[in-house]
């Protein structure tokens, strides 16, 4: 790549969607230590979905069309934006083939009028190939190699302590503030696990404010990221086929942790109308689930059409059930008391 | 053991003719069918993808009519093909079907596993009478690839409509009963010949190309014989999948006669990275055919496919930049023939327009309403 810019600093854009809900911290802190002026789209917005709805492809999942408008809500503020290319994040495993392309799309979106900035971030290829890329995204701003280190350094101990946040209950607008005024789970009577990517289960528009509703009605919530890492590594090994996709490992890895161990009284998968990935798992998940006399089980799709009052009638009728569920189990062990 | 395997083109006739050189029993589930589509869709998870549903459903037609060990290709994505036989067995399985699933996986790592099993199936006969069987059935594949490459190329100028696919249809027999490679070179001469000589008119040229999901592309039961229809309506047609270049995965494609390389390299300027399946070969191959004068790219894809979904979001660019015409054709259970049909008769004629106007010399400008 080659831009050239003057003294004064790169505006560089960083799109609200996909994989932001996880690595956005990290990738906002290296770019403002390498003294780039870092933009960021927002949260997701009715604007954002519609000019996203409008110019992706129909047959896009609704996140990429989140991101499409994230993209387009940029366009005309910033000097590059930002779309890194996560092709593994962890060995043995892919992202989802929309990802891959992500860099493309998003090229197509803006009708190549802005470069897009795109590192390629492969853990198959072992890790010198990252440090590489990382470093020659470092180039672009600086020239000084210890800069970009430093730079590296901090933000990675930043995004660090960001997932830390995330595992200990706070939500991803917490989680970046770094203060919470609660917790998802504070040890209230009923606990329901959402479960699902990221940008399915913490972006409070497309979903809307489902961690917040769950709280306010006295329930706990428990995400993919609070259920610890070795549960779900021990439950994915159980699997007779591996699954391939690096976050659909968390999820499935979750859903049957929660299952196995019964850490929840119910479960809700959040799941991205038309989402190739969640499509298979689903059905691995669901019949796990049956398997192991499971605990109830929502599968929620979403997209764009989505109104939110048989939304919410749906997540009520659920809470409902799981709360009378709950009431008889107590009762049965109170009558086996006396 | 009775062995079969989901329909795909013309792979029954490789497959079968495998398991009847070794004298293994086999049985091939039966042609597919609007109740085949019906059962796919009835089992098959809630927007999983097209071919997962078809081929569920040639599974289950299979398993009714005897069958209880069924074959089916597996892998590591990035795509969901890697897990289709896991989740189909998942979903047979629950459904109450008997049988035993044999995924065959083709990964380093996996080579072990996949031996194991291919000695199980292949029930006490020797390996080098398995791998000559192999050798002998991808000679068929390959001359029956050319036929249909033959057939795509001359079917605009049948004199009788449909005559270019019944002569096809004998040919595929003639193929099939070859039982040695030197049945098979007098076949291969005796079905050109057939094909050739079936009467042909003079006819102006207009060249449409295909891209697209494999499965799509290659069963044209299920892409509502979009090849025929092209060919029917005046078309030249050429695609950029065939089976044989699909079973030896070199790279090298001897029937479409590009490397993977030229299609890559032809995709750069829109889409830089492999996004599975064959994405980055949709949008190379449309480039590659506007290279080689083509005057329109048909583009058929299952409803929410992700590799084609991305290249159909890129598609409309490579279309604008190079000035040829690219028709997506979304294909899932609710797709009609009737609506098809009209889509590809006014891209034909598109097409054709464009030709001439090209030919004596007019500016024309694409209407992006494909
Ligand atoms: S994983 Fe699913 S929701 Fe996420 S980008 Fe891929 S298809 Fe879309
Ligand atoms: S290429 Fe498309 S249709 Fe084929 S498995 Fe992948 S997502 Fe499904």
């Amino acid at each position: 790549m080659r831009y050239v810019w003057g003294w004064s600093a790169m505006i560089v854009g960083i799109p609200g969607g996909l994989l932001y809900y996880r690595y956005g911290k990290l990738w906002n802190s290296f770019l403002q230590a390498l003294g780039a002026e870092v933009v960021e789209s927002g949260e997701t917005t009715r604007s954002i979905l519609n000019s996203g709805v409008s110019k992706a492809e129909n047959e896009s999942c609704l996140p990429v069309k989140v991101f499409y408008g994230h993209v387009l809500a940029l366009r005309d503020k910033v000097d590059a934006i930002f779309v890194p290319r996560l092709v593994s994040v962890r060995k043995g495993t892919h992202t989802c083939p929309k990802m891959l392309g992500l860099p493309d799309l998003a090229r197509a979106a803006v009708e190549d009028r802005i470069p897009i900035i795109a590192p390629t971030i492969n853990f198959q290829e072992g890790m010198w190939a990252n440090y590489k890329a990382v470093y020659s995204l470092g180039r672009l701003f600086t020239h000084n190699p210890v800069r970009i280190i430093r730079a590296g350094v901090k933000a990675w101990r930043e995004h660090r302590l960001y997932l830390e946040r995330l595992t200990l209950g706070l939500d991803h607008r917490s989680a970046l503030r770094g203060e919470a005024e609660s917790l998802l789970c504070e040890g209230r009577e009923l606990r329901i696990a959402v479960i699902g990517h990221h940008y399915n289960v913490y972006d409070t528009f497309t979903t809307m404010s489902l961690l917040d509703r769950l709280s306010s009605m006295g329930v706990d919530v428990v995400t993919a990221d609070m259920v610890p890492e070795e549960m779900r590594r021990q439950e994915l090994k159980r699997l007779p086929k591996e699954i391939y996709w690096s976050y659909e490992q968390e999820i499935a890895g979750a859903i049957l942790a929660c299952t196995r161990h019964r850490l929840v009284d119910g479960i809700i998968f959040m799941i991205s109308f038309p989402c190739g990935p969640d499509s298979i798992v689903r059905v691995l998940c669901e019949q796990e689930n049956k398997r192991l006399g499971g605990v109830p089980l929502l599968a929620l799709v979403i997209d764009e059409h989505t109104g939110e009052g048989g939304f919410l009638t749906r997540i009520e009728a659920f809470v409902d059930m799981l709360w009378r569920k709950k009431g008889e189990r107590v009762r049965e062990r109170e009558a086996v008391a006396v | 053991m009775k062995i079969s395997w989901p329909h795909m083109g013309s792979l029954e006739f490789v497959l079968s003719s495998v398991f009847e050189e070794l004298g293994l029993d086999y049985l091939l589930p039966p042609p597919s069918s609007q109740r085949t589509l019906e059962l796919g869709a009835r089992y098959g998870p809630e927007f999983a993808c097209f071919p997962l549903k078809t081929t569920l459903g040639n599974f289950i037609e299979a398993i009714e009519a005897g069958a209880d060990t069924l074959i089916m290709v597996a892998g590591r994505g990035p795509c969901r093909f890697g897990f289709y036989a896991e989740t189909q067995r998942r979903i047979l399985e629950e459904a109450g079907y008997e049988f035993r699933m044999v995924p065959l996986e083709f990964e380093p790592g996996k080579i072990p596993a996949t031996l194991r099993k291919l000695r199980e199936l292949k029930q006490g006969r020797s390996w080098s009478s398995l791998v000559r069987a192999i050798k002998f059935a991808l000679s068929k594949a390959y001359l029956i690839d050319r036929l249909e490459r033959q057939a795509l190329h001359q079917r605009y100028l049948d004199r009788e409509r449909g005559a270019t696919t019944k002569a096809l249809e004998k040919c595929y027999r003639m193929v099939w009963e070859a039982g040695s490679y030197d049945a098979l070179r007098r076949v291969e001469s005796e079905a050109f010949d057939l094909l050739r000589s079936v009467p042909g008119v003079e006819r102006e040229t207009v060249k449409v190309g295909i891209v697209g999901e494999f499965y799509l592309v290659l069963e044209p039961f299920f892409n509502l014989g979009v090849e025929e229809q092209l060919g029917n309506l005046g078309a030249y047609v050429e695609r950029n999948i065939y089976l044989t270049d699909w079973l030896r995965p070199s790279g090298k494609n001897p029937v479409a006669g590009h490397h993977d390389r030229d299609s890559e390299e032809a995709a750069q300027p829109y889409l830089t990275h492999f996004v599975g399946g064959e994405g980055l070969h949709s949008v190379g191959g449309t480039v590659l055919y506007q290279r080689h004068g083509f005057d329109g790219v048909v583009h058929i894809m299952p409803f929410t496919c992700m590799p084609e979904t991305i290249a159909k979001s890129i598609l409309p660019q490579v279309s604008r930049d190079l000035g040829i015409p690219v028709l997506s054709l979304v294909i899932d259970e609710m797709t009609g023939k009737a609506g098809v049909a009209t889509r590809l008769e006014a891209f034909v004629d598109l097409a054709r327009f464009r030709r001439r106007a090209g030919e004596r010399g007019l500016d024309y400008s694409l209407q992006p309403a494909f």
